[in-house]
């Protein structure tokens, strides 16, 4: 059983590196590069400065890993002084050969259209980026991580010690993160930073921020409450100091200096709303649970009354809900119950600490579980209903009620179980619709929102990330119903005996 | 009880009273059941449920609608020529009004034209998508549950998609191919058709080894002849449910899709682009984003549900 698990997680991983992996190499073939400054506001304020645009995008595209671009006040780096400035001349000699240097090796020279002043890059190739996203996946952050030429003195270690707040913790100095290791109040209680996991920087949305930031930190405005600094300073202040990392000593300002000690002085601030990942869970789990709680129920009462009028109605209600599509059953539920209970149409009007904002798009989404899960409950109960072990019980004189509830149900629940785990791990994808529709700021946006904007990052990372939980939520799944049953086995015995 | 014993008391009966009977070669051949062709009884149970024959009417007079009314209305979603005719814009639904009795759009459009040009792309689409899926599904799924060396190298490929969320792979691929009609055929049909494949694989694994098969591989016939004769007919009924039920999903995907803008391009007319372009007017004009929505939901209830009658009467039990 060990053997078949390790082996499903190793076919995942593959699966999900496969995925990704031809995904990734199709976006960065096949779209065009120039299509990411479509909608960057950086590049649009460029306005009509042709040389300005031009260094602006091949910056960009070495920067994403498109290519290599060397400018000619690069090339003129060897040089100092006035040797320098003749160089740096339109057409210059010493520039010449150096560019005549790089043509050689295979580079594309070219001039700015204004200025005159010569460029060459040279296209990479798309493993080149394929590499870089899986190498950056994962890192290690240790003591010799921060280079920082302005401080030759940075102790380089790794301690326990205790936190601002007097906790145990494991701290670093020379490290990415002060913290690697605390604890604090919120959920999952015990955080790490020995491993980074990073999917990119997005852009041109949320540009320059990380993609695993984007989706997992708060959203909304900075919640300031009062702080004491290592210090002693006490001021109001939104900065988390369990996130704060290194910063470059010629960046630090009087403010920071007044707060901390050392450079650890970059941290995220608290915020005011959940982050995309939790406000999309948020719906989704309470969505399925009320599914869950009103739809096996009325599966099993179908199945109990098998043609009866309520089978009848049922199986309408369940047609229906299949059949149309889930834009218009949402637009409609949305208009009806808006105006039935008088409660905001549009998430953002009473905001995430407003409990009326949670319940139409709650309703909605749990409206639209029920179909499938009264379907399949009804569908195994009446499978099972015909089984042996039901003769007998009835033969016993069982009531038809206790048959159903105990015998009948603990059969026919474990393939419903089964779905569960990837029920709730993909309401992290979230419900791109509803979320929509209702415009909630959750993950289900994430994703046709970075297709609109030529957000090539992004799309790589989610499509690794829901690739990589719909995977996994179904090997849940599976574990998860050869524990309810132990009759199922993942694996055929030696011997054939199954 | 009586005539038993007379038999046996009389074993020699008169003979004179029989007559030798000529060998009927046509009569030999006649099996003595009642006569049954499965098409026929397809069809005298589909159309034994009032609801579906009326749902089927619909059906029809939508499907003829939206290949007829576009052919005749003239009507170009790109030209927009009452765009200068303010006159034209904004007319509310009115029965007394021929010319634009669904109303028209911001444009001046008549929605009565669009609605049908969007149907006729929209369902245009599904069927073209479930085509595909459905018959490289079958071929595919027929050959991958008879051969058991196909079946491993299948059960692989299958197991790397499987489990890709279908909604993502078409996201990617409409990113990367770009919007438009073809492209959103393609998107939608290059990975269903494995889950199709894969729902007949099961089917045909279950009746590979029945004896009959058996019979026939002994026999000598040859596996494309096993897989069309003996075991594609079973999967008749298992073939409509697939197809009854992708019709209206891919639909409803269409719909979906082009309502978030990464559908069908703004060159093509579908329900779905119309359903987006009009969203803003909710409040407004709302007969302009209740129609195309009520259009889709009519079209995919029909759909499902004529698709569900012929599922359930292609199904050989159901002729009893």
């Amino acid at each position: 059983m060990r053997k078949y698990i390790w082996g499903r997680i190793l076919r995942s991983i593959i699966s999900i590196f496969l995925v990704t992996t031809i995904a990734m190499i199709m976006i960065y073939t096949q779209i065009p590069r120039e299509k990411i400054f479509k909608n960057d506001s950086t590049y649009t304020k460029l306005g009509g400065d042709a040389d300005a645009k031009t260094e602006y995008k091949y910056t960009k595209w070495e920067k994403l890993g498109y290519l290599d671009f060397v400018e000619q006040k690069d090339m003129c780096a060897v040089y100092t002084g006035s040797e320098y400035n003749a160089c740096m001349e339109v057409d210059s000699d010493a520039v010449k050969t150096i560019v005549q240097d790089y043509v050689n090796k295979g580079y594309t020279s070219a001039v700015y259209t204004k200025n005159g002043l010569a460029y060459v890059y040279k296209d990479k190739p798309v493993l080149n980026i394929v590499w870089n996203f899986y190498h950056n996946m994962f890192q290690l952050d240790n003591p010799g991580r921060v280079t920082d030429p302005d401080n030759p003195n940075l102790e380089r270690k790794v301690y326990a010690g205790k936190d601002y707040a007097g906790n145990f913790a494991i701290m670093c100095s020379g490290c990415d993160h002060k913290y690697l290791l605390y604890f604090d109040g919120s959920f999952p209680w015990i955080h790490q930073n020995f491993i980074m996991f990073s999917l990119g920087t997005s852009y041109p949305t949320y540009d320059g921020q990380l993609i695993t930031d984007v989706i997992g930190t708060g959203q909304g405005t900075d919640v300031m409450t009062q702080k004491t600094f290592e210090t002693g300073q006490t001021s109001k202040s939104a900065l988390l100091l369990h996130s704060c990392t290194y910063k470059q000593t010629s960046t630090l300002d009087r403010l920071d200096k007044n707060k901390f000690n050392d450079n650890y002085a970059y941290c995220s601030s608290q915020k005011s709303d959940p982050s995309m990942i939790s406000q999309s869970m948020l719906f989704g789990t309470l969505a399925l649970l009320i599914a869950y709680v009103l739809s096996i129920p009325a599966g099993m009462s179908m199945a109990s009354h098998k043609g009866q009028l309520r089978d009848k109605i049922g199986t309408v209600y369940i047609n229906f809900m299949i059949a149309v599509p889930s834009l218009a059953f949402i637009f409609l539920a949305r208009v009806l119950f808006s105006s039935l209970f008088a409660l905001p149409d549009k998430f953002s009007i009473l905001g995430a600490h407003d409990v009326r904002s949670y319940v139409l798009p709650i309703i909605t989404l749990a409206l639209l579980d029920t179909s499938s899960i009264m379907l399949w409950t009804r569908r195994y109960m009446i499978d099972q209903s015909s089984a042996d072990y039901v003769k007998f019980a009835r033969a016993k004189g069982l009531s038809q009620r206790e048959i159903f509830t105990h015998h009948i149900m603990r059969n026919a629940i474990i393939p419903i179980a089964q779905s569960l785990p990837s029920n709730i791990i993909l309401t992290i994808c979230g419900a791109v619709i509803t979320e929509t529709v209702f415009a909630i700021p959750g993950t289900g946006k994430l994703l046709p929102d970075a297709i609109k904007a030529y957000n090539n990052q992004m799309i790589v990372a989610l499509t690794l990330i829901f690739t990589a939980l719909s995977i996994f939520s179904v090997l849940l799944g599976d574990l998860l119903i050869t524990w309810l049953d132990p009759r199922i086995q993942l694996v055929d015995k030696e011997g054939g005996a199954v | 009880m009586s005539t038993l014993e007379n038999k046996a008391v009389n074993p020699a009966a008169d003979s004179s009273k029989f007559v030798f009977v000529k060998m009927d070669k046509d009569r030999t051949e006649h099996i003595a059941a009642p006569k049954y062709s499965y098409w026929k009884s397809v069809f005298r149970q589909f159309f034994s449920s009032k609801v579906t024959i009326a749902t089927l009417i619909v059906v029809a007079a939508i499907i003829l609608l939206s290949i007829f009314q576009p052919m005749f209305s003239g009507y170009d979603p790109v030209a927009h020529k009452n765009i200068n005719d303010a006159a034209t814009h904004f007319i509310t639904p009115n029965f007394s009004n021929i010319k634009y009795w669904f109303g028209t759009d911001s444009l001046g459009d008549s929605m009565w034209d669009k609605i049908w040009l969007g149907s006729r792309n929209s369902m245009a689409i599904a069927f073209i998508a479930t085509g595909i899926t459905t018959v490289l599904g079958v071929i595919v799924g027929a050959f991958w549950g008879y051969s058991k060396s196909f079946d491993k190298i299948m059960l692989e490929v299958y197991n790397v998609f499987a489990n890709v969320p279908f909604t993502l792979v078409v996201f990617v691929l409409m990113y990367i191919l770009g919007s438009g009609f073809w492209q959103l055929i393609f998107a939608m049909s290059v990975t269903s058709w494995l889950n199709t494949a894969y729902f007949i694989r099961v089917q045909v694994m279950i009746i590979r080894d029945r004896e009959y098969n058996l019979a026939s591989r002994c026999l000598g016939t040859s596996t494309w002849n096993i897989i069309k004769n003996n075991i594609l007919p079973y999967l008749v009924s298992v073939i409509v449910t697939s197809v009854s039920r992708d019709v209206p999903s891919f639909i409803s995907l269409e719909v979906f899709l082009s309502w978030l803008g990464i559908g069908v391009g703004e060159q093509v007319e579908s329900l779905g682009r119309i359903i987006s372009f009009n969203t803003t007017y909710m409040s407004g004009t709302p007969y302009l984003f209740w129609i195309p929505v009520a259009m889709s939901a009519v079209i995919t209830v029909t759909l499902y549900v004529v698709g569900q009658g012929l599922a359930d009467a292609s199904d050989p039990r159901t002729h009893m």
